[in-house]
């Protein structure tokens, strides 16, 4: 295999191959010539380097100064000239021989100016200092007494200012917008006055003075190295690398070990990055998925095991929890292989195309720029991995397993049976599984669309034109959302209780003892209403807000037209109310679907009416409800996860379904 | 001027009433005034009872008026309302913190940087957020369980709060992230150009801008922790330790510590601050919730 004829740097421009031994069709005698110059040259560099600290002492002596970084710099100025001067006649033999030359030139040119300037900086911080204890020994006793007059003369002209003012606006010239704005801006401005006055104190001036100078002998520093190496880094990317490499052979070997290659290919500093997660990898995530360092559990193993030959003690569900972390460690570890290999990669692929390979201070930035958002956003990918996904996972596991009442310390895996259960309506937890989602349907239709029109019709009522305590009306209306919802279910549920006092109401009403707690369609019935009560607040806010919106034009244009207000209502408010409330509405039936406030703390879910609905459920339990009683009471959680991963499917795809008909999505404005 | 009444002229800019409209306008103050009643009803049910000297354990109608603070008494005597209380309001404020802490990071570096797997994260969020809070609830117990074998420390209400603030994470992203988005990036561009860092550019140029947003997000993060009974009924066990919802529930759910008006005077106490706090913040309050839903 043959070498290109040109290499490219990483602008993207081509460059002719200095190097006549990786160059092909040089005729054999012109590489032997260049093989033996090279390697004089070589040597002759070497000696050249290995004189370098004795030129650097000697330039040191020449010009001291007192600053240690001055004399550095002057030092390191002059070597670079030298340097250069040495690659100068080199720099058609080979690429690195010119970058030096280049870059020494570039250092020999930058670093002079910036001593001089710092040494501005230094005389500058001197002087200042000097002028202030001067100015200290001086005093500023009079000066102080002339500021104090002056101050106290500003501040009579604010307070005449501002009785103008106020004169003015007892005379209505101005609006009383305008006075507190004004009246504020000359408070501002006086401020501002009395604090240049202040500065100008001579002690003041010169404590000023030698702050901004320390200032800029710290900041200069800083940024001027800054614009050096950025600009010594410009010229490696405009000068290419020639290599004999032809495969990229160190990341295929290295990749069991990130920061190997790295270290191989000289990139200390990410060397170290990737060390950092090799040490993840192996002493952290392959020692627990074996087993190690587990609270009880066996690493992945337990997954299998699922605790049966462990102690008595040990739990299968901790096991399964604890197979699941391995999973996610070993992910985690994996990636960073992945990831530490296509690196390597990378930038051995690079480097045979002819770019060079980047240097402590690329990588700095482009960690610093590109990098800042995997670290921006690590701790919270971590909390929703550990936090939110972990348990949905170990969730969907359990869903497989017969973790139920008599098999609360060992379960064993059973594949679908709890989901046949359930769909077949079978047992005695998936028995009431159809009655449950028969009235959670009707539930989240009734509940929520009673909410959505008592909303909407209070809305449209209270925004009619005439009607006056518009105030009053929505700050009333908003009370059943403000008052926190648990209170308010749980007063009803007492309103109702059997000698309640709304039950006493009631059975002198119809005569007879009613007890709407101990009838099904009763309870169930003051449940829709309840919600209808508490829900109508939120759809009113949102309601009112968006009549505001609607452009008066839109009615005059429809009266104009000949339309009676009952029909502008019905073909422009209505329609754009709904319109634009939809995905909020959507959300509001997803909300009910999920309710579990109301159904707990009214009635429990009861009553219970066994021959149905067995003896877990009561009549009024939603599919929420129900899964909180499986899991949580009635310890059947294999049944349990697997209603919540059908009720969360469902959910998900609503709310997808939502999602990718919004505007967002469709716009791509991802 | 309008108030002035001009006799014989008629000066509106509305169209004279007729006869049916009055009827409509009438009837329309009597159902708006028919739901005020209502509303109020109950609401002035808690405040009465909570007051009233002459309720025992049960709430009952008919009960003559005593001006009375015992059940107050009682409830800051005889239960554990303060450190319900407390813990309330120590759960919400973490919630909200950590809250604003990790959307800032995310919903910043979503808007503003390109990076590799962006796309696809963004989808994965967009998908979790439409998981609901209680998929995991058969994993929860286990998981503080293994957690707290490691960190002693780490009790069932900072896993609460972890489990409110990481559940937030994701649909709070995305709001924050659209706000971002409508931001010019002109501006971060000329704060870079004058030497500021990533963090500078977000605390010193985003930050000011998106504050409206942010306290959206704090707001709602702080209401959540008072509004819900499910989580901690699931994961706190010790009466000390409950939420408000979890603690007022022991005050009615059990015949034996059967104390209705105490539960009155201590919801009427819980919700006079969160009333003034919604009727204050209501307009942010709508568009956060507007806004939280253009997403879907």
């Amino acid at each position: 295999m043959r070498y290109p004829a040109t290499v490219v740097d990483d602008i993207g421009n081509e460059h002719p191959r200095k190097n006549l031994l990786l160059a092909p069709d040089t005729p054999a005698d012109a590489v032997k010539e260049y093989k033996t110059r090279r390697a004089e040259v070589l040597s002759q560099e070497k000696s050249f380097l290995r004189e370098s600290s004795n030129r650097k002492k000697t330039f040191r002596s020449e010009d001291d100064d007192s600053d240690p970084s001055i004399s550095r710099w002057l030092a390191e100025a002059k070597e670079s000239e030298a340097r250069a001067a040495f690659y100068e006649p080199l720099a058609d033999l080979d690429y690195d021989f010119e970058l030096r030359q280049k870059q020494n030139l570039e250092i020999a040119r930058q670093l002079p100016l910036i001593a001089s300037a710092r040494r501005a900086v230094l005389d500058e911080l001197e002087s200042a200092r000097k002028a202030l204890s001067e100015a200290k020994a001086a005093g500023q006793k009079e000066e102080l007494a002339i500021f104090k007059q002056a101050r106290k003369d500003r501040l009579t002209q604010l307070g005449d200012e501002k009785s103008q003012l106020k004169q003015a606006y007892r005379q209505a010239t101005i609006s009383s917008k305008a006075f507190t704005n004004e009246k504020r801006e000359g408070g501002l401005a006086a401020k501002d006055e009395i604090r240049v006055m202040r500065r100008q104190l001579p002690i003041n001036a010169q404590k000023e003075r030698v702050r901004y100078a320390r200032h800029k002998l710290r900041q200069d520093k800083k940024s001027k190295l800054r614009v050096l190496n950025s600009d010594l880094s410009d010229l490696r990317r405009k000068t290419p690398v020639e290599t004999a490499k032809r495969k990229a052979l160190i990341s295929y070997l290295t990749w069991p070990l990130p920061g190997l290659g790295q270290l191989l290919l000289g990139q200390r500093l990410k060397a170290l990055l990737f060390f950092a997660g090799s040490l993840f990898t192996y002493l952290i995530a392959i020692p627990y998925a074996l087993g190690r360092g587990n609270y009880r559990g066996k690493g992945l193993y337990g997954l299998i095991s699922l605790a049966h030959d462990g102690s008595r003690l040990d739990r299968s569900v901790i096991f399964m929890v604890e197979g699941v972390i391995a999973i996610i460690l070993l992910l985690m570890g994996l990636l960073i292989l992945y990831q530490s290999y296509r690196d390597v990669n990378r930038v051995e692929k690079q480097m045979i195309r002819g770019v060079r390979l980047h240097n402590w201070f690329e990588t700095r930035t482009s960690v610093k720029r590109s990098g800042f958002p995997f670290f921006a956003s690590a701790p919270a990918a971590l909390v929703t991995i550990f936090i939110v996904l972990l348990p949905i996972a170990v969730t969907i596991l359990i869903s497989f397993t017969n973790y139920d009442p008599s098999h609360q310390s060992k379960f064993n895996w059973a594949g679908l049976a709890n989901y046949k259960q359930i769909v077949l309506g079978q047992g005695i937890a998936g028995g009431p599984f159809w009655h449950i989602t028969g009235w959670t349907v009707i539930w989240t239709i009734f509940a929520t669309s009673l909410a959505i029109l008592i909303g909407l019709v209070l809305a449209l009522l209270v925004n009619q034109d005439r009607i006056y305590g518009k105030r009053l009306f929505r700050t009333v209306y908003l009370l059943p959302w403000a008052v926190p919802a648990f209170i308010t279910i749980m007063f009803f549920s007492i309103m109702f209780a059997p000698d309640g006092p709304l039950t006493n109401v009631l059975s002198s009403l119809t005569g007879q003892i009613t007890n709407i707690k101990y009838s099904t369609w009763g309870t169930r019935t003051v449940l829709i209403l309840l919600q209808g009560w508490l829900g109508s607040s939120y759809v009113f806010l949102l309601c009112t807000g968006i009549l505001q919106g609607i452009p008066n034009d839109l009615y005059e244009a429809a009266k104009i037209d000949g339309a009676t207000g009952f029909q502008a209502t019905r073909h422009i408010t209505i329609p754009l109310l709904l319109f634009q409330t939809a995905p909020l509405m959507i959300g509001q039936y997803t909300f009910n679907f999920n309710n579990f406030s109301i159904i707990y703390l009214f009635n429990g879910g009861g009553p219970f009416e066994p021959t149905k609905y067995g003896n877990i459920a009561g009549s009024s339990d939603l599919l929420i409800s129900y899964i909180y009683k499986l899991t949580i009471q009635k310890q059947y959680q294999g049944i349990g996860s697997a209603i919540t991963l059908i009720v969360s499917l469902v959910l998900i795809f609503i709310a997808w379904f939502g999602f990718s008909r919004s505007k967002a999505f469709r716009e791509e404005r991802l | 001027m309008s108030k002035k009444k001009d006799k014989g002229l008629y000066l509106s800019d509305r169209p004279p009433l007729t006869a049916v409209k009055v009827v409509m306008l009438a009837l329309s103050y009597i159902l708006l005034f028919f739901y005020v009643f209502v509303i109020l009803w109950p609401l002035a049910q808690i405040l009465f009872t909570s007051f009233n000297g002459n309720h025992g354990s049960y709430i009952q109608i008919g009960v003559s008026f005593t001006f009375s603070t015992k059940h107050f008494q009682y409830l800051f005597g005889e239960t554990y309302f303060l450190n319900w209380v407390l813990n309330t309001i120590l759960i919400a404020l973490a919630t909200a913190a950590l809250t604003l802490l990790f959307v800032s990071f995310t919903g910043y570096a979503y808007s503003r940087y390109r990076f590799k797997g962006r796309k696809a994260s963004l989808m994965a969020i967009m998908l979790i957020q439409t998981i609901p809070s209680f998929a995991g609830i058969a994993a929860f117990y286990t998981l503080h369980s293994i957690i707290a074998s490691i960190a002693p420390w780490f009790s069932r209400q900072m896993f609460l709060i972890l489990i409110y603030a990481g559940g937030g994470i994701a649909g709070n992203t995305f709001i924050l992230k659209g706000y971002i988005d409508s931001i010019s990036t002109e501006l971060d561009d000329a704060a870079r150009i004058d030497g500021c860092g990533n963090l500078q550019v977000y605390r010193l140029i985003i930050m000011p801008i998106v504050r409206p947003m942010l306290a959206v997000i704090a707001l709602w993060s702080f209401i959540g922790p008072f509004l819900d009974f499910m989580l901690p009924s699931i994961l706190l066990n010790d009466p000390k330790a409950y939420t408000l919802a979890t603690g007022l529930h022991t005050l009615i759910n059990d015949v034996r510590n059967m104390h209705q008006p105490v539960f009155a005077a201590g919801g009427l106490l819980t919700a006079v601050p969160i009333i003034i706090l919604f009727i204050a913040l209501q307009k942010q309050l709508v568009s956060g919730l507007a806004s939280g839903a253009v997403k879907g």
